[in-house]
């Protein structure tokens, strides 16, 4: 597992894990939104769509404007971005660990061919 | 030394390495707590705690820590499937120190197959992160937004020199 500031990044991933949150995500992908209009395709009460923007809100994912009363949604990106950056973490995680890894057995290799030395 | 090769699909990663090492010894290096910690994580994220219970089935339960002291990372992976010498499974979540996972991150399921060649060990990696296309396709998205988001902001920032209206 590559070592990350994992708290955030469990908000942003549980915010992901719903349908329904994923698709209001992709609404607002081609710009700004209210909550009626983001209500719209779903048959979900506002208030559960509330529940949901919050929740995305909390993650980072989206901002609210304080101007207008219907406050409408705007999709943030730079969580997506953190989750990308994670993802790619992996491979720099398994690339170091396996340079490691090669060190070691080079290690290994030396001291047993040495260890079989000492006992012939 | 070791080749290296490395191909990302839709959500999984496929990283093939040729060791300079008989099969049966990276097997090994697989298989302990005693060679993990000289091993597993990044130089400066070293796995310090570590418990393992090597068959199908079992618990490796480790912790890496980095260079400041609130740098930790709690690990807790399950086998899956073990075939001495050639193939370990394991599904690796992110944990607390008492060994529950994390159920909010994704999982990531590890197929590490180990072939011989000729004395030397070619090791292929394939793991599977446990996030759906869906979770892929938002994020390449917001890839998309975020460049529409600056392009936005470059549009408000040249056609509105003051700030004056709303």
């Amino acid at each position: 597992m590559q070592p990350a500031a994992s708290d955030h990044l469990s908000d942003v991933f549980a915010a992901l894990a719903d349908p329904t949150r994923r698709a209001i995500l992709a609404q607002l992908t081609t710009g700004t939104r209210t909550v009626n209009e983001l209500a719209e395709p779903f048959d979900v009460t506002l208030p559960a769509i509330s529940r949901h923007l919050k929740v995305l809100e909390r993650a980072g994912l989206i901002e609210r404007s304080r101007e207008a009363q219907y406050r409408p949604c705007t999709l943030r990106s730079a969580p997506l971005r953190d989750v990308d950056a994670w993802l790619d973490g992996y491979r720099r995680f398994y690339t170091e660990s396996f340079d490691r890894l090669d060190d070691y057995l080079t290690h290994l290799r030396s001291h047993r061919e040495q260890g079989q030395t000492d006992h012939e | 030394m070791s080749d290296q090769n490395v191909t990302t699909t839709e959500h999984a990663f496929i990283l093939t390495r040729t060791f300079d090492a008989p099969r049966a010894l990276v097997f090994e290096a697989y298989s302990s707590c005693e060679h993990l910690r000289r091993w597993w994580g990044p130089r400066s994220w070293p796995m310090h705690e570590c418990t393992i219970d090597f068959r199908v089935g079992g618990v490796w339960h480790y912790c890496l820590r980095g260079p400041n002291p609130e740098d930790e990372s709690w690990g807790r992976a399950v086998y899956d499937e073990i075939v001495e010498p050639e193939r370990i499974v394991f599904t690796d979540s992110f944990s607390d120190a008492d060994g529950r996972a994390n159920t909010a991150m994704p999982t990531t399921r590890s197929t590490i197959d180990f072939a011989e060649e000729g004395g030397r060990t070619r090791l292929t990696l394939r793991a599977d992160f446990a996030t759906s296309e869906d979770l892929r396709a938002v994020i390449d998205m917001g890839m998309e937004a975020g460049i529409t988001e600056t392009m936005d902001r470059l549009e408000e920032h040249v056609t509105r020199p003051a700030a004056s209206s709303a």
